[in-house]
């Protein structure tokens, strides 16, 4: 890779650095998700800026071009990242939908109670008649 | 907690039973189903499941002065039936029957379906059009699909079961309880399979079904594509579940 395309995807990584920053500072990304993606965008940048490691990279994925194993890799790391956001939506999901029971679940039992309440207020008042 | 009306029949008086019915948009045909089904089992105490309708169904069923969980979102048909489920189980009631709120089922089977439970000492009694040699009279693409699901009931559980997907159903609350908490699609094979192999005994007695008379279904066109192959997946799952529950045991 030339030197400028390496500047341009390290300036572009930092780019997404500072992003991610600003998006927990913001409370708008979880601490967790925000280290996930800072520690992909630093990989990334490794791997493109130290030649070694694309090598290493290159080799060990059995490719003849760094670029066709870093394509390989992201596409790998892409698809683990959508497994593992559609395993958090899927749980979330599931939390959503208990919630939304509990709480219709709760709504008649407090709604039985009123009626119950006022049953009885007015059994009192009857009995004296 | 159980109404106070007088029961009809008397063997079946004892159990606390609950009439579970799951509601999306039914405003046209949830009053009818109601109405018939106090007059044909007062005794049994009714819950409309009300699943995220934007129509007047919540409206109808107040109206009538019946009880009705409110789901803030349309969760879809197995999750609301869940809700009433874990209803009954915290209001200790005994047996749970569900029926469709769409008019397709009779209210008035409903005593019996009850009694065949209780007479059989079943755990699960599955209200059935094509039991006693009945013919699958259903458009082709579903005719394959109850075939297909009914043969493979017979495959993985040895037991074949003749209409996997009716709606209708009366189950005891123990058994409510391996239902509650897992995904399940629609409440169909995937739960039929599950309950054979937990060793649960499930009948099917025969019933009529009407023509749903107002409202839409829940099955899109997309699920005709999407539901067998779900059914499958979750089937299949269910399966591989219960047996490595097994082993580990």
């Amino acid at each position: 890779m030339t030197t400028q395309g390496v500047i341009l995807i390290d300036l572009m990584a930092l780019g997404f650095l500072l992003l991610i920053l600003n998006l927990v500072r913001k409370h708008d990304l979880v601490i967790g998700y925000a280290l996930l993606w800072m520690v992909s965008v630093i990989g990334l940048m490794a791997l493109v800026t130290f030649t070694p490691l694309q090598d290493f990279a290159t080799k060990a994925v059995g490719a003849v071009y760094p670029a066709s194993a870093l394509s390989l890799l992201a596409f790998v790391f892409i698809f683990i990242v959508l497994i593992y956001f559609s395993v958090q939506l899927s749980v979330m999901s599931s939390r959503q939908i208990e919630l939304i029971q509990a709480i219709a679940i709760l709504e008649l039992k407090l709604q039985e109670k009123a009626n119950l309440t006022q049953e009885k207020a007015r059994t009192p008042d009857s009995a004296q008649y | 907690m159980p109404q106070d009306n007088k029961p009809k029949d008397d063997r079946i008086t004892t159990p606390h039973v609950l009439v579970i019915i799951p509601a999306f948009n039914e405003q046209k045909s949830i009053a009818d189903v109601l109405l018939k089904l106090r007059a044909a089992a007062p005794a049994f105490d009714r819950l409309v499941v009300n699943d995220g309708s934007y129509d007047q169904t919540a409206q109808v069923v107040q109206a009538l002065g019946e009880k009705q969980l409110r789901l803030a979102a349309n969760l879809g048909y197995g999750a609301a039936l869940q809700t009433g489920m874990k209803y009954a189980l915290q209001q200790s009631y005994e047996i749970v029957v569900c029926l469709d709120a769409d008019g397709q089922h009779r209210p008035e089977d409903v005593p019996a379906v009850v009694q065949a439970l209780l007479d059989k000492d079943a755990d699960m009694v599955i209200g059935s059009r094509y039991c006693d040699g009945r013919p699958y009279n259903a458009p082709i693409d579903r005719r394959i699909g109850q075939l297909f699901f009914s043969h493979l009931t017979r495959l993985l559980v040895g037991q074949r079961i003749y209409d996997t997907s009716s709606g209708f159903k009366a189950l005891r609350s123990a058994t409510c309880k391996n239902l509650i908490r897992m995904t399940f699609v629609d409440f169909h094979v995937e739960m039929i399979v599950r309950l054979v192999m937990l060793g649960e005994k499930i009948i099917e007695y025969p019933i009529v079904v009407y023509e749903r008379s107002a409202g839409h279904s829940m099955y899109s066109f997309a699920s005709i594509f999407s539901y067998p192959l779900k059914t499958l997946v979750l089937t299949l799952v269910t399966a591989i579940d219960v047996l490595l529950a097994r082993r580990s045991q």
